[in-house]
């Protein structure tokens, strides 16, 4: 969490100092309605929430961005799951490579915290994000696959496979854009006494990007 | 005066490049060494030799006519005024320029030489001397001659093209600079080319008529000019009226973007324990009834007022440079200079 924060304050001291022609800077405070999903042998544990954030967004040019996302919520177990709170703080960069096509890559801290223990994973992922204009140019439709290949969470084993992947649309009015996203994480742990771990967080998210300059 | 006048004579022919004009030079010079002692008798012999079409050596046409002058000159002194008159005429019929100064000649000389000129009838143009001039400041200047009063037009025109400007027209007698500003009759700067400069004289004392021409080149000495923006090309704009294709394709984005949300709920949340798609419906929806307004919209109103907005700024944008370009182009030429140089006669010019 350290790491992450001052990767986060750097960024944000960044954008806020004085800066060339070239660069912008966005902000996109979000809302998401959350459903994790945890099976680790005993069934389906399924808890939903609200999750509120932001996203501060810095470009450099027109292909290089910098994003520090800080993103905190609840989320409410359904019978016999206890509620848990969840924190991430992550970082991540996109080089712009076709007008349509963006690589990313990026790290995150997350916390899972009930009031019996506290669970803390690391992210650090890759992918791509495709971003289609519909005619006029207002309306993009988002598709996004990240692989996480290096994912570590306190009192387990990583996972063999992990990824997320989004899909939505964004509503650009003047400077400002709206989106709606629905996204998926996915971790499959390895067996450990004949038990598989599945474990998946969904999200719809309302997202408003404000340019600030 | 005259042995100073008598001096420059015989250096002026003394320079002469050729052996042969040396000759005619010495012969001249001794001519007028006699005539400024005034032993005309002497004198005459030899002025005669220049003029003979026996004189072996090569005779230039200013040591020609300057022969003639002071054949002239001499048999005045002689008393032969008739004689005198007869080859004072032939000087000015060679160069209608010549002239006595009535510092160096008689008042007699000078009477004679009149009489010469009243008989004869000539117009001549100098040959333009090569200048560097700036219109705005300065003139192209031509000297024009008549011999005796005459009505004189003057026309300068391009060498196989436009209608010819007139110079001058009007009475004149003797030499008479004139000076051209650089326009022609439709007040532009003239373009480069040759042009050619036409003297026509009628006497007005004997009815008859005479011409002359010169030609020069003219060229245009002007700061190098810069090019203007091309025009907009189709894909250096922004499409401004969305085509049907465009409009029915957003439904196939919306589509798109619905079916990955409902197959990425499909697929992971299987062995999860199903259900609970929610999300992916509401993105999945939201996606398709985009799609299907979108092509609606577009199909009904296609202008893009961005990109016609945008395109207009690029159009506003080239044309002000573009301004700015003819602008200082114009200053440019405004301060053309006209380099002036003689020429042999007619041709295509610089």
């Amino acid at each position: 969490m350290r790491a992450a924060g001052v990767i986060a304050g750097a960024a944000i001291l960044g954008g806020g100092a004085p800066a060339g022609a070239q660069r912008a800077l966005t902000v996109a405070p979000l809302v998401s309605l959350a459903e994790h999903r945890v099976d680790a042998g005993f069934g389906v544990e399924r808890s939903l929430g609200p999750i509120l954030g932001a996203v501060g967004t810095l470009r450099f040019g027109p292909r290089l961005a910098v994003a520090v996302r800080a993103v905190g919520g609840s989320l409410f177990g359904s019978t016999g799951v206890i509620d848990r709170d969840v924190g991430e703080l992550g970082v991540e960069a996109s080089v712009v490579t076709v007008p349509w096509l963006a690589l990313q890559a990026g790290a995150a801290r997350r916390a899972y915290s009930t009031k019996l223990a506290r669970q803390t994973w690391t992210l650090v992922g890759f992918g791509a994000r495709a971003r289609v204009a519909f005619a006029g140019d207002a309306i993009h439709g988002v598709w996004q696959a990240t692989l996480l290949p290096a994912v570590s969470a306190s009192a387990l084993r990583g996972p063999d496979m992990a990824f997320r992947v989004t899909t939505g649309l964004e509503y650009r009015i003047r400077t400002t854009t709206l989106g709606v996203e629905y996204s998926l994480e996915r971790y499959d742990f390895p067996a450990e006494a004949g038990v598989r771990r599945l474990e998946q967080l969904s999200a719809l998210t309302l997202r408003l990007e404000l340019r600030l300059r | 005066m005259r042995p100073l006048a008598l001096a420059a004579i015989v250096a002026t022919a003394a320079i002469s490049p050729l052996a042969a004009q040396g000759s005619t030079a010495e012969l001249l010079g001794q001519a007028h060494e006699f005539y400024e002692r005034l032993e005309v008798e002497r004198a005459l012999p030899l002025l005669r030799q220049v003029v003979s079409p026996n004189w072996p050596f090569e005779v230039t046409q200013e040591q020609r006519v300057e022969a003639y002058k002071y054949l002239g000159a001499c048999l005045t002194l002689a008393g032969k005024r008739d004689s005198a008159v007869l080859y004072f005429r032939a000087a000015i019929e060679r160069d209608p320029f010549t002239e006595l100064d009535p510092n160096l000649f008689t008042p007699a000389q000078l009477a004679t030489f009149g009489e010469a000129q009243r008989r004869t009838f000539a117009v001549a143009v100098r040959p333009v001397a090569s200048a560097r001039v700036d219109p705005r400041t300065a003139r192209v200047t031509f000297t024009i001659a008549a011999t005796h009063a005459a009505l004189v037009d003057v026309k300068l025109s391009t060498v196989g093209a436009g209608p010819p400007l007139s110079l001058f027209q009007g009475t004149m007698v003797g030499v008479r600079e004139m000076t051209w500003d650089g326009l022609l009759a439709d007040r532009r700067l003239a373009p480069p080319g040759r042009y050619a400069l036409a003297v026509a004289g009628r006497s007005r004392l004997t009815g008859t008529s005479d011409s002359a021409r010169v030609y020069f080149d003219l060229r245009h000495e002007v700061a190098p000019l810069e090019d203007t923006l091309p025009g907009l090309e189709r894909r250096a704009l922004l499409p401004e009226r969305i085509s049907p294709e465009a409009a029915r394709h957003d439904v196939a984005k919306g589509l798109g973007v619905a079916a990955a949300a409902l197959v990425i709920a499909g697929a992971a949340t299987g062995d999860l324990g199903g259900g609970g798609r929610a999300e992916a419906d509401v993105v999945a929806a939201t996606a398709a009834v985009t799609g299907v307004v979108a092509f609606l919209v577009h199909r009904r109103q296609g202008a893009i007022p961005e990109n016609v907005a945008a395109n207009a700024r690029r159009r506003a944008e080239r044309d002000s440079a573009n301004a700015s370009v003819r602008g200082r182009n114009a200053d440019r030429i405004a301060a053309t200079v006209l380099l002036v140089s003689p020429a042999a006669g007619e041709g295509t010019g610089p």
